[in-house]
């Protein structure tokens, strides 16, 4: 195993790797999301037909996640790193091996499995098949094809590689606990973020008021509503991102209940279809111009 | 004699569709050559969690030939006085192709004909398989697809390779965008290079050494010789259960072994929980009573250290989490839980988790009188059954499924009453058809009126179930409320239990909806149990909502059916309803008008039955019963055949038509026989 493995250095060498496959280097959001799958460089990117092959860091927040910084393998706040390959090539799951030996992980001495993984995110009508990849029974990734966005089928399938970057660090560097992660030579993670997941998780299950939230979650829906009627996708879409975020606070603190659940995912979920919808017809029309242009 | 192998390759499949979908493969491959007249020595089913196929030993090259007979024209018209060929049998030899040493004479039904035989050349193997396998493969069926490639085929994960190879030669066909050849993929922890195979006869070895164990017996003896050498190891008793082994068969290719530990403190946890674990991080087998677990790994035996470490930490991770719901849920307690159900939505409309604990627990009273039953603990339980649904350990959705479960062990921490705790969790149970059944009379109790609840619930709320869409299971549950009750024989009626919880629910609401909701429900039951439709119908037709009872009655018809006497009883009942069908008002016999020796003895027979089966009704000795009702069989006939029913004295008519309705009303107690559909009758529906 490379002695040289911290953090930072993992990201770069993924990002590299697959930068040589031909992704564009992107980078995370401006807003907070639960997933790299919420960055309009996968979620909108991947309705239409044309290629498009991307490899980004994204932040992810899951407040419910948050553990006070006590448990050394759930945290409130984790990196992904996101990759999109749309159309998926035939030999993707041995790309996506080789930039794990590529890591340094060398598969005669570990195991690696993929777990029969069915993917959905309901706030975003979207769906797929695949796996997560466990390294030594430590689940590293998700590998998905894409079925479905925003309540679209989609025709062209792109293949969705999650990596869980703390995860598969934990590993190269053999150690028990997130915390103790090197992110550089001089710091570790828990340096970096130990007060950022105690505080946090006592804002989310704690602190957040309830009322607060969802007002705004109401405020910022009506707005992606009135944006998509002014045709504006990517505006829309940010709001959506928003309340989806909104709920995910909401949901931490405990205050909604399964079938107030069920609506507010209802609701999240009919902004990301219209923001698909919009999207995909504002596209349709700027090809049929183009094409009379011609 | 060649050899054929056929394997498909895909990214990891589905382990729950593997085994039946390469089962199933490999059944139709050998149906094709039985059906194609190809000859074979043996067929072996192959399946990892990447692969699947058939290996084919000692196939022949050709079809058998085969031998086809021609008819021709009769015998007196095809050979003339001096038995030579006229010009009509010349004429069917030519049309057929056929020499005269290839015809003879034969006797059939019409007379005797001149016929020709003849044998037609067998087509080469090779034509048939290439011809027939992708057609295979394109008729496998999955409840669930994708696709991977724009407008491509549908499969459960992508195809990425396929060997067909028929001795030394690949078939000619592609599926899914790919050409049938002859390279193989070895076990992706050994390399990546692609095995070429010559011929078929090298595959499994070839393979092994690739690190592919293909044939999935031999796997599974492997993994159960190191679960049990790991085992003894240890020196324990490993548990598991055939499932597990082929759900752990079925992911991987290579089979390894790997023991592990984690801290003594988590055996504290309920057994269930330990095992929901040891579950979910892979299908590991718990050592019993220790604090070690055995693994079955895909790979190298180079890879045991770090294999180890690794799922050694992701148990302590997840043990930790589920030790700190555990720790939670018991300082909480499930009488804190339950006031939290409050604050819980439980349907739309319908009031909170607690409304329909308290609902359950008012509902259960119309049980006080059912013997051997604890009413004070079904009470109690009734009210605490969903507590559990607000505790962390269920809330977290690897262990949801423990709902129930969990309760029953917090209600025993927090000091309930042991039968308060085993009807808590008894009470989810069945899940499925064919899942085991609450043990305890209070838990079989909960589980009936929990369910019933659910369903009517899902009415009320605007859910109930059509086509596909039954969010809420209602089907399911109506399934096990019927099947409950009859496992644990109560006496209750299902339609009063319904009555009472619309009466709790205060809303306007048919109830003959949920009864018939009910009664198709049951229906299906009594399906699955063999009974006849038309046996269903007339019990079900007379039925007052007890469902053991129901189940017995249909049991005593299905054992008299067949029998000569019974078939006429039928066909009276038929004729009876038949006058009874526009008949309005009926009054009572009166013995005084009874005229001819038929109607009187009909009538006696009629009381004395009566009074013989009123006994036999509240034994439920339905058999009897049956017997006895057949044995007025020979008086109903003579009635008929002497007596005229609809005679012109209207006084007569209507006291022989009160008889007839008295006579069938004996009859209808028990079931509606005329909806018992008699051999060679048109079936009325």
């Amino acid at each position: 195993m490379r002695k040289d493995n911290t953090f930072e250095n993992i990201i770069i060498r993924l990002k590299q790797y697959w930068q040589k496959k031909g992704c564009l280097l992107f980078e995370p959001y401006n807003s907070e999301v639960g997933a790299g799958t919420f960055n309009p460089a996968t979620f909108i990117r991947i309705l239409d037909e044309k290629p498009w092959n991307v490899c980004y860091v994204e932040i992810s927040k899951r407040p419910r996640d948050g553990r006070y910084a006590a448990n050394p393998l759930r945290f409130q706040q984790f990196y992904q790193l996101q990759v999109i390959m749309k159309p998926s090539p035939s030999d993707i799951q041995r790309i996506y091996l080789e930039s794990l030996a590529h890591l340094g992980i060398k598969f005669k001495e570990h195991e690696i499995k993929f777990v029969e993984g069915d993917w959905d995110a309901p706030t975003l009508g979207a769906w797929g098949l695949g796996w997560e990849v466990w390294l030594d029974g430590i689940e590293i990734t998700q590998f998905t094809y894409f079925q479905q966005a925003g309540g679209i089928d989609l025709s062209v399938i792109p293949v969705e590689i999650t990596y869980g970057l703390e995860r598969i660090a934990l590993v190269l560097q053999d150690v028990a606990s997130v915390f103790d992660l090197k992110w550089n030579n001089d710091l570790t993670w828990g340096d970096v973020y130990r007060q950022n997941e105690i505080e946090f998780s006592k804002y989310n299950f704690e602190r957040a008021d309830p009322e607060f939230l969802i007002s705004l979650f109401s405020k910022y829906e009506a707005e992606a509503k009135k944006v998509f009627n002014d045709g504006l996708v990517l505006p829309g879409y940010d709001y959506t991102i928003k309340c989806s975020h909104i709920f995910n606070l909401l949901e931490a603190r405990g205050v909604i209940s399964i079938s107030e659940r069920a609506k507010m995912i209802g609701r999240v979920r009919a902004l990301a279809n219209q923001a698909a919808e919009l999207y995909l017809r504002k596209n349709s029309e700027k090809n049929e111009e183009e094409s009379e242009e011609k | 004699m060649i050899d054929f192998l056929l394997e498909i390759g895909f990214e990891e499949f589905p382990p729950a569709l593997l085994k039946r979908t390469a089962e199933d493969l490999s059944a139709k491959v050998e149906k094709l050559l039985i059906d194609e007249r190809i000859f074979y020595r043996s067929i072996r089913v192959i399946y990892t969690s990447r692969r699947f196929g058939a290996l084919v030993l000692g196939l022949t090259r050709k079809q058998k030939p085969q031998i086809i007979e021609i008819q021709g024209p009769p015998k007196k018209l095809a050979f003339d006085s001096e038995d030579k060929p006229t010009k009509m049998l010349q004429g069917f030899m030519k049309a057929n192709n056929l020499k005269l040493s290839q015809i003879f004479t034969k006797k059939i039904k019409k007379g005797e004909y001149a016929c020709g035989k003849k044998e037609i050349a067998g087509a080469n193997t090779d034509d048939i398989l290439g011809k027939e396998i992708p057609e295979i493969i394109r008729g496998l069926e999955f409840p669930k697809t994708m696709v991977w490639t724009k407008g491509g085929i549908r499969f459960p994960r992508p195809v990425r390779w396929i060997v067909a190879l028929l001795d030394r030669r690949p078939l000619r066909f592609t599926f899914a965008g790919i050409k049938a050849d002859r390279y193989s993929s070895p076990n992706q922890h050994f390399s990546f290079t692609p095995i070429r195979l010559e011929k078929p006869r090298e595959y499994l070895i070839l393979l092994r050494h690739g690190g592919v164990i293909a044939d999935p017996n031999e796997r599974r003896r492997i993994i159960l010789k190191r679960i049990k050498q790991a085992a003894a190891k240890i020196g324990g008793k490993p548990l598991y259960t055939e499932e597990m082994i082929e759900e752990i068969n079925c992911t991987i290719e290579y089979p390894e072994v790997v023991t592990g530990e984690f801290e003594n403190q988590y055996l504290d946890l309920p057994e269930e929980v330990l095992m929901a674990v040891l579950k979910v991080q892979g299908d590991l087998i718990w050592v019993k009573g220790s604090n070690k677990f055995i693994c079955i790994f895909n790979g190298k035996k180079k890879a045991v250290q770090n294999v180890r470490k690794g799922y050694t930490r992701g148990m302590a991770a997840k043990l930790y989490d589920a030790y700190f719901y555990y720790k939670n849920d018991l300082k909480q307690g499930l009488q804190n839980m339950l006031a939290q159900t409050k604050k819980m939505m439980w349907l739309e409309d319908l009031g909170s988790l607690y409304d329909k604990a308290t609902r359950i627990n008012r509902l259960v009273e119309m049980f006080k009188t059912v013997p051997e039953l604890g009413i004070d603990a079904l009470k109690r339980s009734a009210m605490l059954c969903k507590a559990d649904l607000l505790s962390q350990m269920v809330r977290e959705k690897d262990f949801t499924f423990l709902q129930g479960i969990m309760g029953g062990h917090y209600a025993e921490a927090c000091g309930e009453d042991k039968q308060v705790a085993a009807a808590i969790k008894e009470h989810y149970l069945p899940k499925f058809v064919g899942d085991t059944m609450p043990k305890t009379k209070e838990g079989s109790v909960l589980s009936v009126v929990d369910k019933i609840d659910n369903v009517v619930g899902a009415f009320l709320s605007g859910n109930r179930p059509s086509g596909s869409y039954d969010p809420f299971g209602v089907r399911r549950n109506g399934y096990a409320v019927v099947s409950v009750i009859d496992a644990c024989s109560m006496n209750i009626s299902l339609f009063e239990i319904i009555d009472n919880l619309l009466k709790l629910y205060n809303k306007d609401f048919d109830k003959n909806i949920i009864s018939e909701f009910f009664i198709e429900r049951f229906t299906r039951y009594l399906q699955d149990k063999k009974f006849r439709y038309d046996e269903i119908n007339a019990v079900l037709a007379t039925w007052k909502g007890d469902v053991t009872d129901a189940r017995i009655r249909c049991e005593a018809l299905k054992k008299l059916r067949g029998k000569p006497d019974f078939t006429k009883l039928v066909i009276g009942q038929k004729r009876v309803r038949n006058i009874l069908k526009d008949i309005k008002k009926i009054g009572v016999v009166n013995g005084e008008l009874l005229k001819e020796d038929a109607e009187k003895k009909l009538y006696k027979k009629g009381l004395e039955t009566k009074s013989k089966i009123k006994e036999l009704f509240q034994r439920r000795d339905y058999f009897k019963i049956l017997n006895l009702l057949l044995a007025m069989r020979v008086d109903i006939d003579k009635f008929f055949d002497d007596v005229m029913v609809m005679c012109d004295d209207k006084i007569l008519r209507n006291n022989r038509l009160a008889l007839v309705h008295y006579i069938n009303s004996l009859f209808s107690q028990y079931a509606d026989l005329s909806q018992i559909v008699i051999e060679g009758e048109n079936q009325q529906e």
